[in-house]
This record gives structure tokens, sequence and C-alpha cells, in this order.
């Protein structure tokens, strides 16, 4: 195998969309359970943490808490969604429900099978971005400007973690393997990366580690952007979350392309 | 190759790691014919009809389908056969109805083809009434009869069916071989694989019996059972201190038999005649039968018990 098999294009053509299309025939029917935990879920958040803990605080890095932890909520959505769709969801098919092999009878293939997963995680992570954003429109949280800069963000963060996710179906053996990425992986992240506190509260080391957190500069890049801060920082962040999302959506197809085609 | 060959293999080899699971498998399929792989478990009839149906890469050997190589256009292949694989891979997410739909955007049917085509397989195969349940409420037969409607919904050319009866009732293997019945009689090509014997008898025009990822022997079910078997069977039960006795005296006189434990079965030639075998066993349980398929696959592939694979 020459070094650049290792490397695919995806093919995002009509059998990558159908793909997609049968997730999205599926959550059409089953849209209620999902508005629930990717719209409902963040919002308890913001209402419990932003409005509720936030009112004792009077200020975080320059502005009130709510403002300061609502792009941070805007992220972990995106990568909550999409984490647990590239993983519980793709998994499922992969191994119990036998989706890819019967999808694999028909012209549709491996590499268009992953091409519409990763998209199709993606969209819900941003479905989920989305709702949080109107609701949060509701409460007078947004700069409609400001919002539809970071919305693309926001999608590429959905992306990076459905690739993510997608890695760890890959690895995974059964059900409990997520166990290890979710409490060792996610919800770490989902607490150090800047979310709830600002970076400089963590001591140096740690600072470091969550440096290597996908997700710290997935909140830096948007809250910068969403608060009109240090813009040129936003980029380099996002030419980061760009590489990332590069590097790991590699290994996603390599990965499922080797099980998929024996 | 000629017009008429559906599938061409010639030395058709596959493994899975180090462990060689087809093992240089050479074979032609006719177009209308129906074919049936025969062998134990684990001998690799799946394998090999999984490389047919594009499902498993080709280790060695050429392999083409409708005159197609597997290897490079496997596309367009996959768009004119129909498989039904052996789990049904039925998507519990959706309904009876939605199943087929799915299934046929896959196949790239326009939506008001695909709705036509759907409805006429669910009519044919007796599941109109239950287009908008879950496919979790179906029962065995109902679900390899919605998997094998959604094999043809693209119309194939060439059906492949992994042990489509296995698990079933008989009410649903009779109605099951009879659909294939009327898919032969409409000039379909199939290809199966299964371990019932008498079905394969009945329904096969030819048959592959495969062991240990070769093939050892191919021809018509009736034609096998002449050349291997005979024109009857002469079956005795014994036991072990008589036994011996009797297979020197039949061997004496010229029979060819197989031992499975304490039954023996005298296989009678064209040219011999079984009452004489009979005159030679003094046994209460003897009877004459006609031969079947299955003596000829016990004996090329033995009779011990294989481990499930």
């Amino acid at each position: 195998m020459k070094f650049k098999d290792y490397f695919t294009t995806p093919q995002v053509n009509s059998g990558a969309f159908k793909v997609w299309s049968r997730n999205f025939l599926y959550f059409k029917k089953t849209w209620l359970v999902s508005v629930f935990w990717i719209v409902f879920e963040p919002v308890v958040y913001l209402g419990a943490i932003g409005f509720g803990l936030g009112s004792f605080v009077n200020s975080m890095g320059g502005m009130s808490y709510v403002e300061f932890f609502f792009p941070a909520l805007l992220c972990t959505t995106a990568m909550m969604v999409s984490f647990f769709e590239g993983t519980y969801g793709n998994y499922t098919k992969l191994t119990h429900q036998k989706t890819y092999s019967t999808i694999m009878l028909t012209r549709v293939g491996p590499e268009e099978i992953v091409a519409g997963e990763l998209m199709w995680a993606a969209s819900k992570g941003f479905f989920g971005v989305m709702g949080v954003t109107l609701v949060a429109g509701v409460f007078g949280l947004i700069d409609t400007y400001r919002i539809i800069l970071v919305l693309p963000v926001l999608f590429l963060i959905s992306a990076l973690f459905s690739c993510i996710g997608m890695i760890f179906t890959s690895l995974a053996r059964n059900y409990d393997s997520f166990i290890y990425s979710t409490s060792g992986l996610i919800v770490p992240m989902s607490l150090l990366s800047g979310t709830y506190f600002p970076l400089e509260q963590l001591p140096p080391s740690l600072r470091y580690i969550s440096y290597l957190f996908p997700l710290t500069h997935g909140v830096s890049a948007v809250r910068n952007i969403l608060h009109n801060q240090d813009v040129g920082l936003a980029l380099g962040h996002i030419a980061i979350l760009l590489v990332a999302t590069f590097i790991c959506m590699n290994i996603s197809f390599f990965r499922i392309r080797k099980k998929l085609l024996k | 190759m000629t017009k008429s060959t559906a599938i061409e293999i010639k030395d058709l080899t596959k493994k899975y790691d180090d462990k060689i699971v087809v093992n240089g498998i050479s074979l032609e399929i006719e177009k209308g014919e129906c074919f049936g792989l025969l062998g134990p478990n684990g001998a690799g009839k799946t394998t090999a009809m999984k490389m047919m149906y594009c499902s498993a890469l080709v280790t060695s050997g050429e392999l083409y389908v409708l005159g197609l190589n597997v290897k490079k256009n496997y596309k367009e292949i996959k768009s004119r056969i129909g498989v039904v694989p052996q789990e049904d891979g039925l998507d519990p997410d959706f309904t009876v109805l939605e199943n087929l739909l799915v299934y046929a955007n896959y196949h790239n049917l326009e939506p008001k083809e695909a709705e036509l085509r759907a409805q006429a397989l669910l009519r044919l195969m007796k599941l109109e009434e239950y287009q908008d349940r879950s496919v979790d409420t179906l029962s065995g037969g109902m679900r390899r009869r919605l998997a094998i409607a959604r094999g043809l919904i693209n119309s194939p050319e060439v059906v492949f069916l992994d042990e489509p009866t296995t698990g079933l009732d008989p009410q649903a293997r009779i109605w099951i071989w009879d659909f294939f019945k009327h898919l032969k009689s409409e000039k379909n090509t199939l290809v199966l694989t299964t371990h019932y014997m008498e079905e394969a008898e009945q329904m096969c025009d030819r048959v592959a019996i495969i062991d240990n990822g070769k093939i050892l022997t191919v021809g018509t079910p009736r034609d096998l059972i002449r050349e291997l078997i005979g024109k009857e069977v002469v079956e005795f039960d014994t036991n072990p201190v008589d036994l011996n006795y009797y297979l020197g005296r039949l061997r004496e006189a010229g029979f060819a038999y197989q031992v499975i434990k304490d039954t023996v079965s005298v296989l009678i030639k064209d040219n011999q005649d079984g009452r004489k075998a009979v005159d030679l066993i003094a046994s209460d349980k003897i009877y004459i039968r006609k031969p079947t398929l299955n003596d000829v696959f016990l004996k090329l592939a033995g009779h011990q018990l294989r481990n499930e694979q």
C-alpha cells in the first residue's frame, strides 16, 4: 500500500447524499426525540449555568457570564450531538443493523457511505446548533450579523467531531467501548476547553494540554468572532480545526473502508 | 466465454489473513440457470458468492459477472444483480414499504418508478397489507420475503440468494421455493447456497458441491446421483460386531457402500441388482430407496460433524 492510499478524497456525490437522506428520513420520523436531546438539553444548560449559576458571577473575561458561556454552549452542542451520532448511531448501523453491508449490495460504495455518514453526523450537530441559536435568540442573546459568521465554524466543529466519532466507531468492540471516549475525552473536553471558565484559570501544565483539545480552538474561535475580539486569533484557531478535520476525516475513511470491504 | 454465460470463475481464491477460505475454484454459470452451491458450514460457499456479488474482495483469480470484471466494474455489476444475504439486513428504523423505497433509491430508481415497483413486489410477495408495519413486527418468513422483494427491486438479471430458506418453517420454505420456480420460469438466473439437499435436487439445474474451499464436483443433480451413487440405495442397520462381516460379503459381491455409524448404504449401480444385495444381509431393518443428492453429498464431503462458523 502506497502512502497516498492512506489519503482519500471524500466522494460527496449522489451516493453519499442517498446515505445522508436515509438518515434524514429517519430523523423526520423521530424528530421529537431528537429535538429533546439536541436542543432541549443545551437550553437547560443555558438556563441553569448561564443564567442561574452565572448570576453569581459579576463578569468573566470582560463580559457577563452568560455572554461568556453561550459561545461555548454552541460548540459543546455541536461536539456532543455529532460525536454521539458518529459513535452510537454509526456503530449500530455498522454492526447490529448491518445497514452498511446492505447498502454495499447496491452501487453505493464504502467511500460514499462514510462520506454520507460524516455529512449526516455533522448536519445533526448543526441542527442542534441552529435549535439552540433560535432559542437563544428568544432570550435576546443573538447578534444576527455575528451569528451568521460563526455558523460555518460551528459546522466545521460538527464535522470534526463526526470524524472523531467515526474513528472511535471503527475501534469499538461493543457499546461499552464508547465509555472510554466519552468519559475519557468528550466530557473532560467539554469542561476544560475554556467553556465554563477562562483557560487562564487552569494550572499551566493543564492549560497546555487543553490546547491539544480541538474544542478549545472551537470555543476560542467562536467566542472571539461572536464578541468581535481578536479575529486574527480566531482565524488561527479555524486553521487548526481545518487541519484536524482533514486528518481525522482521512483516518475515519481509511479505517471504516477497511472494515466494510474485506 | 459465450453470450449465454452469466458468471465465469477462473481459479478464484480468497484468503482472510492467512486462512484460505476459497481455494482456486473454477466454474461457469449459464444465463437462465438455477445454480446451487452446496456444502457444509464453513465450506466457503458464502464467501465464494460474496465475491460474485462484489461484497468481498478477490484475493486472486478471475471473476466475471455478466461479462464484467468484478475488480473493475463492480458498480455496474451491482446495479444489474439482486442479492438476498443470509442475514436479511432489513432496516429496523423503517417500515416494510420504506425499506424497499430507501433501497430503491440506492439503486438510482426514480421515486415514481420505485413506488410502482415496490407495490408490485409487495403484492407478489404477499406483503401488501403489512406495508406500513415496522420490520421488527414481521415473522421470519415475512422478513425473508421482504428481503427477496428488496433484492428484486432493480429488476436484476442475476439473483444471488444465500441460504434463502434456512431457519424458516416448512410452510414458508415451500412458499419461497415455489416463488423461485416462478422466477426461474421468467428466465432469471438464480445462484443460491443451501444445505437442504432435497430442495437443491428439485430446484437447481446444476449444483456444485463445495468443501474446504474447493469444488468437489459439478453437474446436474440427476447425473451426479447416477454417476456417484447409482440407481438405488439399499440401507440397513447393523451393529459393530456384524458390521465387518456384512461389509466383507458386500465387497466380495462387488457392491459399493458407505457407512455412517451403524447404518450401511449399499449403492446399487445401473448394472447391478439390488435384490442380490438384500440377499447378502440378514437384517430386519432393511429398505430400498431412491438415491438422493444427500447421498452424493455425504459420499463427497464425509459425515463428520462440522463446527459451526
